[in-house]
């Protein structure tokens, strides 16, 4: 019964945000990203997600990555399931000790030439509210070099969408108009 | 079929005596509760019942608790809390013996994008015949973060606890304070918070059936539900400046004004409700979506009366508890009386499914009704001051079920805190329901029924 749904879509106006969103009153305007430019991935990208000790904001804006709003798919990234086909590491959270020996494995495990994106307060901030307990490591770039860092308490998909272009090196389309 | 085997040395697991005291209790759950929690090392502390509320209890940290930050507490199947050290080198390698039984390990880093957590299955072919959690990777110690801090950054630590329903543990959290200290609520402002509570359950079961959609392959429902999951985090971005509905719930009073979009919350009360029975209604015609639900994780009866399963999980095991109703809070007393909490008697994946899409259709129900018998006032109180001393209870049902803080608070300083949140109460049932002769295929499709928070099991 859904593709009866899904083909009716086909008449519709398609829902993809403008990017990078001047018409989106969701995009509220950030700061200069912290960002090394890397022009080592022209064409496609894939990702793959690490939680070291999130409240799952993160990962919920994540997922919504993947939504028809947003349509990772459109920039040539891809969400992999295992370190071992990523060419970029997304680490959310503060980070626990629990979670050091995981991000250091999932690193190793990567493919050459890799990069380490930190997404969120608590990833960039040192562990944000966080900061200063017990087991809570905070500092990222101690255990892995962090290519960017994509502020935001959580960072809404746009950032994340404005932060992994930058992080590649590619520039942020124009918007286009609706 | 092939026969049950058992694993050959299968080691103690603490767990094990205490199922079998329950599946023999299973009439009387109060003694089932009092021998969850002495196994726990907890104690029950009584709350004060509101008129015409059973009592309730909540979980506090006992005279024998283990110790938690090196230690390691075990209940129900999850392993809890490790040492990093302890678990990365011995703990991933159980010895499994038995004629073709496997021992498959997924995790801290699996799926997609999801929390981590480590699951280590027991499987013979393709069928799963044991289940064990391994948590504890990404605790970060918010007990500990609240005690001793002032109220206003012990309530940031709240809001973080779970970062998709910051409403639910800041109006926990409030409850509480306000309970310990006295302090009065205006009016407008216990309204907003259920309009508040109502949106983030709404956002909250509408991303859940998104990744269920997604878990069973149809990808075209799925992302039906995550557009409209993104319509309704704008709207809530317009609403209070944050897509989370973060900093505006605060113990006797709100913090921040809700803005003027709360005018266009009818409007889009209807067309959220429109395109949920659209949705719905054509998945409930799909076969390959319902083929993949029905039967898949469903929860042994033997467990349904011994456990406190709540939220939906709860609710689809015919178990119609719901804190809304039993403990109303807000406006909730005059605005559910002539409803029931949705509940049906099917504890697999459908039923879990059915039982969120009947509370989203509750929930826009019910912010019509706020909404027509007048917007709450937009104007923010200014809190009252905190002054004073005093231990408070704070029970509200978040989306994923009954959350519970309790609180110790000496004027703006917090001496101690305690939480029981929902993900606590029902991880221990996803072990139990991936044993019952699930296929490596359900996996996907059981873990993303249930949708729990990792977050709020680390704590």
């Amino acid at each position: 019964m859904f593709y009866r749904r899904w083909l009716m879509h086909y008449l519709k106006r398609p829902v993809v945000t403008s990017f990078p969103g001047r018409s989106d009153p969701d995009a509220p305007a950030r700061g200069p990203l912290d960002v090394t430019a890397n022009a080592l991935f022209r064409q496609s990208l894939t990702l793959r997600q690490l939680d070291g000790g999130s409240c799952n904001g993160c990962e919920a804006e994540i997922q919504l990555l993947a939504s028809p709003v947003y349509d990772l798919s459109r920039f040539g990234f891809a969400v992999s399931p295992s370190p071992r086909h990523a060419d970029l590491l997304l680490v959310t959270g503060v980070i626990t000790e629990a979670m050091v020996p995981v991000i250091r494995t999932a690193y190793d495990a990567m493919p050459e030439p890799r990069l380490v994106v930190a997404v969120g307060a608590c990833a960039t901030e040192g562990g944000g509210v966080f900061h200063g307990l017990p087991g809570v490591v905070g500092r990222l770039d101690a255990i892995v070099p962090v290519a960017a860092r994509i502020p935001g308490c959580p960072p809404s998909p746009n950032d994340l969408l404005a932060g992994l272009l930058a992080a590649v090196g590619r520039p942020a389309p124009t918007a286009v108009a609706r | 079929m092939a026969e049950r085997v058992t694993v050959g040395r299968r080691e103690p697991h603490a767990t094990d005596a205490l199922f079998d005291t329950l599946g023999k209790m299973a009439h009387d759950g109060t003694a089932l509760l009092h021998a969850y929690v002495g196994a726990q090392g907890l104690t029950l502390v009584a709350a004060p019942a509101g008129p015409g509320a059973p009592e309730e209890l909540v979980l506090g940290p006992g005279p024998f608790a283990r110790p938690t930050r090196t230690g390691h507490q075990l209940f129900w199947g999850v392993e809890h809390a490790l040492p990093a050290a302890v678990w990365h080198h011995a703990g991933r390698r159980h010895p499994v013996r038995g004629r073709g039984l496997h021992l498959m390990p997924l995790g801290p880093v699996r799926g997609d994008v999801s929390e981590s957590l480590a699951y280590q299955l027991v499987v013979l072919g393709d069928e799963i015949h044991q289940v064990r959690l391994r948590a504890g990777y990404k605790r970060r110690h918010v007990v500990e973060a609240m005690a001793g801090a002032e109220v206003s950054s012990a309530l940031a630590v709240a809001e973080r606890v779970t970062g998709t329903s910051p409403v639910a543990h800041a109006l926990a959290f409030s409850l509480a304070v306000e309970h310990a200290l006295g302090l009065a609520v205006p009016a407008a402002d216990q309204q907003a918070r259920l309009v508040l509570a109502e949106l983030e359950r709404v956002t909250s079961h509408v991303g859940d059936l998104a990744l269920l959609a997604a878990s069973t392959g149809t990808v075209a429902a799925a992302a039906e539900w995550l557009r409209l999951k993104e319509t309704l985090l704008r709207f809530q971005a317009a609403l209070t400046g944050h897509r989370y509905l973060r900093g505006v719930v605060g113990p006797g009073g709100h913090r921040r004004p809700l803005s003027g979009a709360l005018s266009a919350l009818p409007a889009l009360v209807a067309a959220v409700r429109q395109q949920v029975d659209g949705v719905a209604g054509a998945l409930e015609a799909t076969n390959s979506y319902l083929d993949r639900l029905h039967g898949a994780g469903r929860l042994p009866e033997y467990a349904d009366g011994a456990v406190y399963w709540t939220g939906f999980v709860g609710k689809s095991a015919g178990l119609r508890r719901d804190t809304r109703w039993d403990a109303p809070y807000a406006d909730y007393g005059a605005l559910t009386s002539d409803l029931a909490p949705v509940a049906v008697n099917q504890p697999d994946a459908y039923g879990r499914a059915w039982v969120r899409v009947g509370e989203v259709r509750q929930s826009l129900t019910l912010l019509s009704r706020v909404m027509e018998a007048g917007p709450p006032a937009a104007a923010s109180s200014r809190p009252p001051a905190r002054c004073g001393a005093g231990v408070g209870l704070g029970r509200v049902e978040a989306p994923r079920g009954r959350l519970c803080y309790r609180v110790e608070v000496r004027g703006e300083h917090l001496v101690a805190a305690s939480i029981t949140t929902p993900s606590q109460l029902n991880w221990p049932a996803v072990p139990l329901a991936l044993e019952q002769r699930n296929i490596l295929q359900d996996f996907p499709i059981i873990d993303a029924s249930f949708s729990l928070a990792v977050s709020a099991l680390d704590l």
